[in-house]
């Protein structure tokens, strides 16, 4: 991150979701939805308080579900208002008809979800499973490494779901467990300056809107070519996401001095031979370990996806080209296929990397931490895979049990 | 942006300000109302309880249908109190 | 040939004071209640009501095609599972930026009783500020009459046909007025389309208990092609319900119950099936537990309604 000296600032040690929570006071939302999950019922509770210390001049729904929680904003949105809601897991998929739907309307509705595993199996714990399941739902996925980003994001999120040449909603995705419940220092922005952040929105055409006596409705059929050209806008809009996403990390800088690099972040890449991609919060221990292992002389780097969909396919090409060896870290599974899902959509570029070999990690899943020692392994695979030696296409670094003798 | 030939907006919204579509429902029918004027008591009935209100007033004399939409339910001469109206099969009259 | 004396032209036409916003020609089976109901409702609301719809038989008329309209009102479809959400998340934002509103969530039976059921429970609860509308044809029509939670005991449906192993729904049907009355909600009512002056007031009514929250009508509109009558006697049917306590017509402000529409000397339900085929296969032994089951119904009804004086609903709560 890119910073510059700031006129003042005020640091507050807070946990993630007290980051989401205090960024979506920020955005001053009209309508606020609210159910509580576990990692992110913190958010919530937060929101609740501002609510009732009458901090936050907004409807707050305190909904029977998160699937009307969805529903509520999404209307709510159409209708012309700001809004927000939170989930994580299997509050993500019980909303998923309504998450749909808010992307086929078009609606920029902003949500922040908590990463938590799911599907399948009953997990309380850590892993990007969520966000996986559903990642084609026609969102815009951002994702944060630490309770500063976390805030962050959710600011430039509500800058880039209701930019009029956007108008696809925005989904911050963060670690549960590892960031909703960790207590970082965050530089909290002021009203003032975040109100100036998202002034530009004011002074951009209207969008459509759902109004009594307006003759307009939303939600009509579409029919054959009218289907389809109401697919091609919105994948037209993702598409042009992608530099707005960029444009919108310079207007952050300007204001309140971090720039995070747009669609992605590269770390020590510049000379890389050997590259570990990741996101999340496993970038912060990817770092510290690759801090430890460039003063052991090895040139090894991270590309950080921060915009996960649209996938920052052109971004990462550029950024990998000509490296030798490249890791690909998941947090999650990709069913019915071998390596994991962000592996998977990368292996899809690699005749344009000029070489570049990939394999994939697998881990962090339930609550098995993705430890300094893990992220070491990693590396040193990875080496080994740049030196030509022999290497596992996947593996399960937490489950030895998965390179054993006839595992996969 | 992209075309705008089946929508104007990003998103599925339907604009009311354009004309609305209307299809050709009185095609469907195969007996239509006939009203007997000096039957009529000018009650109403009939008007109220047509579900597409095809029934339209004569001055203070009696109702009369609205063909081009009237889907030959019966539903008015059911409910006329007088037995003014009675339906009569279509191929009876030319178009 | 002697001129009939002129009667006087029913009340009813006092209370559709605004156009209707609806195109002449729209795609409702000959005969169809919801057609009726859905024209008569912004002719007595008003035309600048945001309805919102959902995959139902409203639904190729409620929404467009393309950019294209059958209606002139300002509406919203979505799905079935989140309406009244969706309903919730309208009526709030105008709330909140002070544009004045009515909010109808119009919604069947399949909706509102079952699998939208959940978020109708959650508004209501809520107390949220518009009006919900769940037209009762007692079954899926839209998708070729499948069986829901207000078809009524002994109906034949597609998911409940008639077989060797099968009289038709062996179920009896889940009274959703009453259970919304239970919300304690400013306004709940039953109507139907053979009394359309009561229909009008009670939604004129839940436009005033808008202004302190929630509102439900449970109208009875009878489907010709899914039950199998004539087109002709869909009012007639709809009387003979309200007539044999099939469908007794009431309404709940602040949680006092009173009928609407006494009915002194009940008919047998069985004057009520004569009319419609899915009850046709129904023997007298069936015919009995219907019967039962409606006479239960108003018994439960009747006592509720005796406890007006006894048990006051306090004054609704401000935000």
């Amino acid at each position: 991150m890119n910073t510059k000296t700031q006129k003042k600032s005020q640091i507050k040690v807070i946990t993630g979701n007290a980051a989401a929570a205090i960024a979506a006071k920020l955005a001053r939302p009209d309508v606020v939805a609210a159910y509580p999950i576990t990692p992110q019922t913190e958010i919530i509770e937060q929101i609740s308080q501002f609510h009732a210390n009458g901090e936050m001049d907004c409807e707050l729904i305190t909904v029977e579900g998160e699937n009307s929680a969805m529903n509520a904003v999404m209307a709510a949105s159409l209708a012309g208002g700001r809004v927000f809601t939170a989930t994580s897991s299997w509050g993500l998929v019980f909303m998923y008809d309504a998450v749909l739907a808010t992307a086929g309307a078009r609606a920029p509705v902003v949500m922040v979800n908590v990463n938590r595993e799911t599907p399948g199996i009953i997990a309380v714990s850590s892993g990007q499973q969520d966000m996986i399941s559903t990642r084609d739902a026609g969102w815009i996925f951002l994702i944060a490494e630490d309770c500063q980003e976390v805030l962050d994001l959710v600011l430039q999120a509500y800058r880039l779901a209701e930019d009029y040449d956007i108008q696809v909603p925005v989904m911050v995705h963060y670690d549960g467990f590892y960031l909703s419940y960790l207590s970082e220092g965050v530089d909290v922005p002021f009203q003032e300056d975040v109100d100036a952040f998202l002034s530009v929105l004011k002074d951009q055409p209207e969008r459509t809107k759902l109004v009594p006596g307006g003759k307009l409705g939303c939600g009509s059929h579409g029919i054959l070519g009218g289907y389809l050209e109401l697919r091609y806008k919105h994948v037209s809009a993702m598409e042009r996401s992608k530099a707005k996403f960029n444009q919108i990390d310079q207007e952050f800088f300007e204001i309140f001095g971090r720039s995070y690099g747009g669609l992605i972040e590269e770390y020590r890449m510049e000379d890389a031979e050997v590259v570990l991609v990741g996101s999340g919060s496993m970038c912060g221990t990817i770092k510290t370990v690759i801090d430890e292992k460039r003063d052991a002389g090895i040139k090894v780097g991270l590309l950080k996806i921060r915009m996960y969909r649209p996938f920052p396919g052109e971004a990462m090409v550029a950024a990998l080209k000509g490296k030798k060896a490249i890791g690909v870290v998941d947090r999650s599974l990709c069913f019915g296929f071998k390596g994991g899902p962000i592996y998977t959509e990368l292996k899809a570029f690699e005749t344009q990397l000029g070489g570049s070999k990939m394999i994939s990690f697998i881990d962090g899943i339930a609550n098995t931490d993705i430890t300094t020692a893990n992220v070491g392994t990693m590396i040193d695979t990875t080496c080994d895979l740049a030196a030509g030696k022999e290497v596992r296409e996947v593996t399960w670094v937490s489950y030895p049990e998965a390179q054993e003798e006839g595992g996969l | 942006m992209s075309s705008n030939k089946f929508f104007k907006h990003e998103g599925p919204w339907s604009d009311a300000n354009d004309p609305l579509m209307c299809s050709d429902t009185g095609d469907w029918r195969s007996k239509r109302p006939v009203v007997d004027k000096d039957k009529c008591i000018f009650c109403g009935f009939c008007a109220i309880y047509c579900p597409i209100q095809v029934m339209e007033m004569v001055e203070s004399s009696h109702f009369s249908p609205d063909l081009g939409f009237c889907k030959g339910c019966g539903i008015c001469a059911k409910e006329c109190p007088k037995n003014a109206i009675s339906m009569m099969p279509e191929g009876e009259f030319t178009k | 040939m002697t001129e009939q004396k002129k009667g006087k032209l029913t009340n009813v036409l006092d209370y559709l004071k605004h156009e209707d916003p609806f195109s002449k020609g729209v795609a409702f089976c000959p005969g169809c209640g919801l057609e009726l109901l859905l024209r008569f409702i912004p002719q007595v609301l008003g035309n600048d009501i945001v309805m919102t719809g959902t995959p139902s038989c409203s639904a190729p008329v409620l929404l467009g095609q393309n950019n294209q309209s059958w209606h002139k009102l300002s509406y919203f479809g979505t799905l079935m599972t989140g309406a009244a959400a969706n309903a919730t998340g309208l009526a709030r934002y105008y709330r909140k930026a002070k544009i004045d509103n009515t909010v109808v969530c119009f919604n069947g039976d399949g909706t509102a009783a079952d699998i939208g059921f959940g978020n109708l429970s959650g508004a209501a609860e809520r107390n949220e500020p518009f009006i919900y509308i769940c037209y009762d044809n007692e079954g899926y029509m839209n998708t070729g009459i499948q069986k829901s939670g207000t078809t009524p005991f002994g109906a034949t449906t597609t998911t409940t046909p008639l077989g060797s192993a099968s009289k038709g729904k062996n179920l009896r049907r889940m009274n959703l007025a009453l259970k919304m009355a239970m919300h304690k909600i400013p306004y709940a009512a039953t109507a139907t389309l053979s009394d359309l002056e009561d229909l009008a007031k009670k939604l004129l009514k839940a436009k005033e208990a808008k202004k302190r929250g929630f509102a439900f009508l449970h109208v009875f509109a009878p489907c010709t092609t899914g039950w199998g009558y004539a087109p002709e006697n869909t009012i007639e049917v709809c009387r003979r319900a309200v007539k044999t306590n099939y469908f007794p017509l009431w309404e709940a402000e602040n949680g006092k119950i009173r009928m609407t529409k006494t009915v002194k000397k009940p008919k047998p339900v069985s004057t009520y099936t004569e009319l419609i085929k899915k009850f046709a296969h129904l023997n007298e032994a069936d015919l009995q537990i219907l019967q039962d089951d409606i006479d239960y119904e108003y018994c439960m009804l009747g006592g509720l309604s005796v406890l007006e004086g006894e048990c006051q609903l306090p004054v609704s709560l401000e935000d």
